[in-house]
C-alpha cells in the first residue's frame, strides 16, 4: 500500500516537472512552427486581396516570383550582401584583434571595444538615419566635411545606382565590426591558444608566420560561429535598405525581404508575400545547418 | 549585488506589468494630447454636452498628420462639431505619408471584423480593393439625398462609383500636375511658363545657360512616385487623354506601342536637366529645392502650394508661380480625391451617415480644403474662398470644364499590385534609362498583374 | 626593432581610421541634435553649439506642429514591450533551458534542434499567420500581441542562453538540494536560478536589446497605441527631413535604453553578447 502510493507521488511529481519546465517551451515552439507551416500553406494558395483566400492553387505564385527580374536584383543583392558582409567584417575583425593582442596596452584595448561596440546597442533604423545624412550628397556630412577641406566633393554614395548597395554593406560592416572584434578575440584567449603561441614566440617564428600558423586554425570554432551570425544577418537585412534607400534609386537596392514586405502590404499579395517568406526560410535554414549541428554536438557531448 | 539586480529587475517588471495593465486605457492620451493641444474648443464642448447614458459616437482613421494635414483634419472635425455636438469623435491617426502604414494597420482590423466606423480612402483602385472585400457600404441613398452626382464633376464621381453605385463621398480634390516655377527667375530671364515639353526643354536649356550652377527641374524619388508624375505629364502631351486613360486601363499594347517608347525617349531628354541626388530626396525636399533658389521648377501636386508656403515662406503669385502642364494637346488635371465611406458592420452606422453628410458639405470642404491644399469637390463654392490665385483659378476651371479631370498615380487607376511595380520601372529608368528595358517590364507587368481586367471598372469620360 | 615601428605604426593608424569612422557619427549626432536650424544651415557640422538648445529634445519627446512624431509615447510603449518580453522569456527560458540542459533523452535532442532552428527564423515566415492571429483576437489592439509576438522569437534565445549556463553548473549542488528533500521545481528556483543571476543579468539585456531594437514586426504589426520607438523614428525621419536637430535628438531618444546598458552594465552586456554569439 505504502509503497504503491509513493510511486504514485512520485509520478504525480515527474510529470509536475515536466509540466512546469517543458511546456512554457513547448507552447511557443508549437505556436512558432505553427505560424511557419501556415505560413508555407498560405504560400500555396490564391491569397490576394485583403480578405484571406484558402484556395490551393499549388505553385502559381512561386512561378510568379521567380519570373519577376525584381526577384532576380534581389537575389543577386543578398548574394552581394551575403559575401561582403560577412567577408571583410571577419577579415578586419581578425586583423584587429591579433593586433590588439600584439600590442597590449591596456587603455588601448578598452578604448578599442568601447569605440567598436557601441554601434551594437544601435538598432538599424538609427544607424541608417545617421548614415543616411553622412551620405547626402548635397548637405551630408561626408561630403560636407570633405568640401570643407577644399575638395570639390559630391559623392553620389547611396543614390548612384551602381554603387548604392556597397555604400549600404558599408553600414553593415560598421555596425557589425565591434561584434565580430570581441568574438574573434575571446577564441584567441583560449589558453590553448595562448600557450602554442607562446611557445612559437619564443621559438622565433614571426608575427605573421604565427597568426597564419598558429592563430587561424585553432580559431575555427569562433570564427564557424562569427560567419554563421553574420550570415544569417546580412539575409534578413531590412531595416537599413528600409530607412535608407527604400530599394531605391530604382530597385537597385533591393533585397528579399524588403520585397517580401512590399509585396504583402502594399502589393496586397500575401500568397505570393508567403512564398518570399519561405524562400528567406530555406536560405536561412541552409546557411544555418553547420552552425546547429556544431552546437547540438558540443551540448550533448 | 546580485540581490540589486533581482530588486531592480523585478521593480522594473511590476512598474511594466503595471504600465501593461492601464496599457490600453493610458495610450489612447497620445492622440489626446495632440487634440487639446489644437483643438481645445470642441474637447469642452463634449464634455459639456453628454447627459445621455450612451454617448454617440464616432471613430475615424486618417493619416493626416504632417504639418498642414493635422490642421485640416482639425478643420474637418471642428465642421462636424458644429452640427453634430454631441456625437464624440475618437480618431485613429495613422501617421506615416500617404497612408502607407495606416493601410497596413486598417487591414488587421479589417480582417478581424472589427472595423472602424469610417476610413480615410483615396479612390480609384485602393478603392476597388476595398469594395471588392466587401469592406464598405454603397451609398446610393445618401448619394440621392444629397444630389452629391450633381455638385461634383463628373469624372469625380465615376471614379468613386463601382459597379454602378458610389461607395464614398470624396472631399477635395488633389492636382497632380502642376508645374511650378520661381517667378522671380523667370522675370528676370524673360521666360514664360511652359504649358509643353519643348518649351519645358528650351525654358531648361536657358537656365542652364545663364544660371549654370542651378538645377532645372527638381526631382525628389525617394518615394518614388515623383518620377511617375513627370512621366505622366509627357505621356498626357505625347498621347492626349484618351491614351491615357487606355494605357493605364491596360488596353494599349506596350511593347508596339510608338507613344509610349516617344515618351520614354522625352523623359530621357530631360533627365540632365534633374537634380543628380533625387534619389536621396522626398517630395517636399524637392520642393525646398526651388524655394531655396536651387532649383527652378518641379512638378507636384496642388499640396506643394502648403510646402512654399510654410516651408520656404514663398508666396504664390509672388515667389512663384504655377501652371498646369502640360497644357496641350487639350489642358487635363490629373487628379485623385481624399474620400470617406461607411464601414460595413460599422459600429456607429447612424453617427457615420452624419458624418458623411457633413463631408459632402461645404461648411467642411471649405475649411479643410483650404489648409490642406486641396481643391473643393464641390464645384458650387465660390473658388474666391482660396487664399492663393492657383487654386481659384484651378477651381473655376474645374467648375467650367468640369470633364477634364482624369485620375492620377496616386488614387489610381492601376491596380494595388502593379501600381509599386511601375513606380519601380520608372524609377529604374531614371536612374538608368533603358527605353527597350522599360518598355518590356511595362508590358509584362500589364499581363502579369492582369491590368486590363484589373482596370476595368474605370469609365472615363 | 624595425619590425616594432612598423607594428606601432600599423596600431597608429588602425586606431585613427577607427577613431574617425566611429567617433564622427556620434559625435556629429550630439552635436546637431543640440543645434538650431540656422546653426546646422551654416554648415559647420564640427563645431560645437553655441547655444545648446535642449529645448530639441523637448520638442521630441512632446511632439510640435512641425514634429508630430511624439516620442514619450512610443518610449512607453518600447519600454511597456521589452521588459514583458524580456521577463517572460527569461521565465520561460530559464525553466526550458533547464529541461534541455539536464535530459538527455531523444525527445530532448530533437526539441534542441527545433530550437536551434527558431533561433534564426526569419520574421518574414511567419509574419503573416501573424498579423492574421492578432487581428482575429484582438490582440492587435494591445501590447500583448507585440510581445507574444516576440516572445515567439525571443524565448529559444532564452532558452538556449541559459541553458548552456546551466550546463556548467556543477550537478553536486542540485544533488544537494534533493538529497535534502526538495522537489526539482523548489531545486531550480532556490538553488539553481541564484547562482545564475550573473547570466540571466545578461541574456536579459540581451533580450531587451533585441527587442527594443527590432523593427521589422513592429512595423508589420503596429497599431497607433502600440508604436514603439523604432517605428516612430522612421517615421520621425521620413517627415522631418530637413530638420537634421530633431533627427538626431529622436535618434538618441531612441538608442537611450540600450545605450544606458552598454554604458553602466557594459560587462554583463559583452558577457551576453558572447554568450549569444558563443553559446558555452
Amino acid at each position: 500500500m505504502e509503497f504503491r502510493k509513493g510511486k504514485q507521488d512520485k509520478i504525480k511529481r515527474a510529470l509536475l516537472d515536466q509540466l512546469v519546465f517543458l511546456f512554457p517551451m513547448l507552447l511557443f515552439l508549437i505556436i512558432l512552427y505553427g505560424t511557419l507551416f501556415w505560413t508555407i500553406y498560405v504560400s500555396f494558395t490564391d491569397w490576394k486581396n485583403i480578405n484571406p483566400n484558402y484556395q490551393i492553387v499549388g505553385l502559381k505564385w512561386y512561378k510568379f516570383l521567380v519570373s519577376q527580374p525584381r526577384f532576380w536584383v534581389d537575389v543577386q543583392n543578398n548574394l552581394k550582401w551575403l559575401i561582403l558582409g560577412v567577408l571583410p567584417t571577419t577579415i578586419l575583425a581578425i586583423f584587429i584583434a591579433y593586433l590588439l593582442e600584439l600590442s597590449p596596452l591596456p587603455g588601448v584595448e578598452s578604448y578599442v571595444r568601447t569605440l567598436l561596440l557601441y554601434p551594437v546597442a544601435m538598432s538599424f533604423i538609427v544607424t541608417g538615419t545617421i548614415w543616411s545624412w553622412m551620405y547626402e550628397p548635397d548637405r551630408g556630412v561626408i561630403n560636407t566635411l570633405l568640401r570643407q577641406l577644399g575638395l570639390n566633393s559630391r559623392l553620389p554614395f547611396t543614390t548612384d545606382p551602381q554603387t548604392a548597395t556597397y555604400w549600404l554593406i558599408l553600414i553593415f560592416i560598421w555596425q557589425y565590426l565591434g561584434f565580430a572584434v570581441i568574438i574573434v578575440q575571446s577564441s584567441i584567449r583560449t589558453s590553448e591558444l595562448q600557450e602554442m603561441v607562446e611557445a612559437a614566440t619564443v621559438d622565433g617564428a614571426g608575427k605573421l608566420r604565427i597568426l597564419f600558423s598558429i592563430v587561424l586554425p585553432n580559431i575555427r570554432s569562433g570564427l564557424l560561429v562569427l560567419v554563421s551570425l553574420l550570415l544569417i544577418s546580412s539575409l534578413k537585412v531590412f531595416d537599413i535598405v528600409y530607412i535608407v534607400t527604400f530599394g531605391g534609386p530604382g530597385i537597385q537596392t533591393d533585397v528579399l525581404a524588403l520585397n517580401m514586405w512590399i509585396t504583402t502590404f502594399q502589393q496586397r499579395l500575401f500568397s505570393a508575400g508567403a512564398g518570399l517568406g519561405v524562400i528567406i526560410f530555406l536560405l536561412a535554414f541552409i546557411l544555418v545547418i553547420p552552425y546547429t549541428l556544431y552546437a547540438f554536438r558540443r551540448w550533448f557531448e | 549585488m546580485k540581490k540589486t539586480l533581482w530588486t531592480i529587475l523585478s521593480i522594473l517588471l511590476v512598474l511594466a506589468f503595471g504600465l501593461t495593465a492601464c496599457g490600453p486605457a493610458a495610450t489612447p492620451t497620445p492622440e489626446k494630447i495632440v487634440e487639446t493641444v489644437t483643438v481645445e474648443k470642441t474637447v469642452v464642448q463634449v464634455v459639456t454636452a453628454t447627459p445621455q447614458p450612451k454617448a454617440k459616437k464616432l471613430e475615424i482613421f486618417h493619416w493626416w498628420t504632417a504639418p498642414g494635414e493635422r490642421e485640416a483634419a482639425d478643420a474637418m472635425f471642428t465642421a462636424f462639431k458644429a452640427k453634430y455636438p454631441d456625437i464624440q469623435i475618437v480618431e485613429n491617426p495613422v501617421p506615416g505619408g500617404g497612408g502607407v502604414s495606416h493601410r497596413v494597420v486598417l487591414q488587421s482590423r479589417l480582417i478581424a471584423g472589427i472595423p472602424p466606423d469610417t476610413f480615410q480612402t483615396l479612390g480609384g483602385a485602393e478603392l476597388k480593393n476595398y469594395v471588392d472585400s466587401g469592406a464598405l457600404q454603397p451609398l446610393d441613398d445618401l448619394w440621392a439625398e444629397l444630389d452629391y452626382a450633381k455638385v461634383i464633376p463628373g469624372p469625380l464621381a465615376k471614379a468613386v462609383t463601382v459597379n454602378g453605385h458610389p461607395y464614398v463621398v470624396p472631399l477635395n480634390m488633389h492636382i497632380q500636375n502642376i508645374l511650378y516655377y520661381n517667378l522671380k527667375l523667370f522675370n528676370e530671364l524673360g521666360l514664360s511658363a511652359p504649358t509643353k515639353f519643348d518649351e519645358l526643354l528650351n525654358a531648361c536649356a536657358k537656365i542652364k545657360q545663364a544660371k549654370p550652377e542651378m538645377t532645372c527641374l527638381a526631382l525628389g524619388s525617394k518615394e518614388k512616385w515623383g518620377d511617375a508624375f513627370v512621366f505622366d505629364s509627357i505621356l498626357l502631351e505625347q498621347g492626349g487623354p484618351e491614351y491615357y486613360v487606355k494605357l493605364y486601363k491596360g488596353e494599349i499594347d506596350v511593347a508596339n506601342d510608338p507613344v509610349f517608347r516617344a515618351s520614354l525617349e522625352k523623359f530621357k531628354q530631360l533627365i540632365p536637366y534633374i537634380n543628380s541626388d533625387h534619389a536621396s530626396l522626398t517630395w517636399d525636399q524637392s520642393v525646398a529645392l526651388v524655394g531655396s533658389g536651387k532649383a527652378a521648377m518641379v512638378i507636384m501636386g496642388t499640396w506643394a502650394i502648403g510646402a512654399f508656403v510654410k516651408g520656404s515662406n514663398w508666396q504664390p503669385g509672388v515667389d512663384f508661380g504655377a501652371v498646369t502642364f502640360p497644357q496641350v494637346p487639350e489642358r487635363i488635371l490629373l487628379f485623385h480625391p481624399d474620400c470617406y465611406g461607411l464601414a460595413t458592420n460599422a459600429p456607429d452606422p447612424e453617427e457615420t451617415l452624419n458624418w458623411l453628410r457633413v463631408v459632402a458639405s461645404p461648411e467642411l470642404q471649405v475649411p479643410t480644403d483650404v489648409t490642406q491644399g486641396g481643391l473643393f469637390a464641390r464645384t458650387d463654392i465660390d473658388p474666391k474662398q482660396f487664399p492663393d490665385p492657383i487654386r481659384q483659378e484651378l477651381q473655376s476651371y474645374v467648375r467650367d470644364h468640369p470633364d477634364k479631370l482624369i485620375l492620377d498615380q496616386h488614387g489610381s487607376i492601376l491596380p494595388a499590385s502593379a501600381q509599386p511595380i511601375y513606380w519601380d520601372i520608372i524609377s529604374a529608368f531614371l536612374a538608368q534609362p533603358d527605353v527597350e528595358k522599360a518598355i518590356k517590364e511595362t508590358a509584362n507587368m500589364m499581363t502579369t498583374y492582369g491590368v486590363k481586367e484589373a482596370s476595368g471598372w474605370y469609365q472615363w469620360p | 626593432m624595425r619590425k616594432n615601428l612598423t607594428l606601432q605604426i600599423l596600431v597608429f593608424l588602425t586606431l585613427l581610421v577607427l577613431s574617425l569612422a566611429y567617433l564622427l557619427p556620434v559625435y556629429v549626432m550630439i552635436t546637431t541634435s543640440l543645434k538650431s536650424i540656422e546653426e546646422i544651415n551654416r554648415g559647420n557640422y564640427l563645431s560645437l553649439s553655441l547655444s545648446p538648445q535642449f529645448e530639441n529634445y523637448r520638442e521630441v519627446l512632446f511632439g510640435s506642429p512641425r514634429f508630430r512624431s511624439q516620442m514619450m509615447p512610443r518610449l512607453l510603449n518600447s519600454v511597456i514591450i521589452s521588459f514583458s518580453v524580456t521577463f517572460l522569456s527569461l521565465f520561460i527560458g530559464g525553466l526550458g533551458g533547464y529541461y534541455l540542459s539536464r535530459t538527455r533523452t531523444f525527445f530532448a535532442r530533437l526539441l534542441f534542434i527545433l530550437v536551434g532552428i527558431a533561433l534564426y527564423m526569419p520574421y518574414q515566415a511567419i509574419i503573416i499567420p501573424l498579423v492574421i492571429f492578432m487581428a482575429r483576437t484582438k490582440l492587435a489592439l494591445t501590447h500583448w500581441g507585440l510581445i507574444l509576438a516576440y516572445l515567439i522569437l525571443n524565448v529559444p534565445l532564452a532558452v538556449v542562453l541559459l541553458g548552456t549556463f546551466f550546463l556548467s553548473i556543477p550537478r553536486e549542488l542540485e544533488e544537494a538540494a534533493q538529497v535534502d528533500g526538495a522537489s526539482k521545481i523548489q531545486t531550480f528556483f532556490q538553488v539553481v536560478v541564484p547562482v545564475s543571476l550573473p547570466a540571466y543579468a545578461s541574456v536579459a539585456i540581451i533580450v531587451l536589446t533585441q527587442v527594443w531594437n527590432e523593427f521589422f514586426l513592429a512595423l508589420s504589426l503596429a497599431s497607433p497605441k502600440t508604436q514603439t520607438v523604432q517605428v516612430v523614428m522612421a517615421e520621425a525621419k521620413g517627415t522631418t527631413l530637413v530638420f537634421y536637430n530633431l533627427q538626431m535628438a529622436a535618434a538618441l531618444i531612441a538608442v537611450s535604453l540600450p545605450m544606458l546598458f552598454f554604458l553602466f552594465l557594459g560587462r554583463y552586456f559583452i558577457r551576453g553578447i558572447l554568450a549569444g554569439a558563443l553559446k558555452g
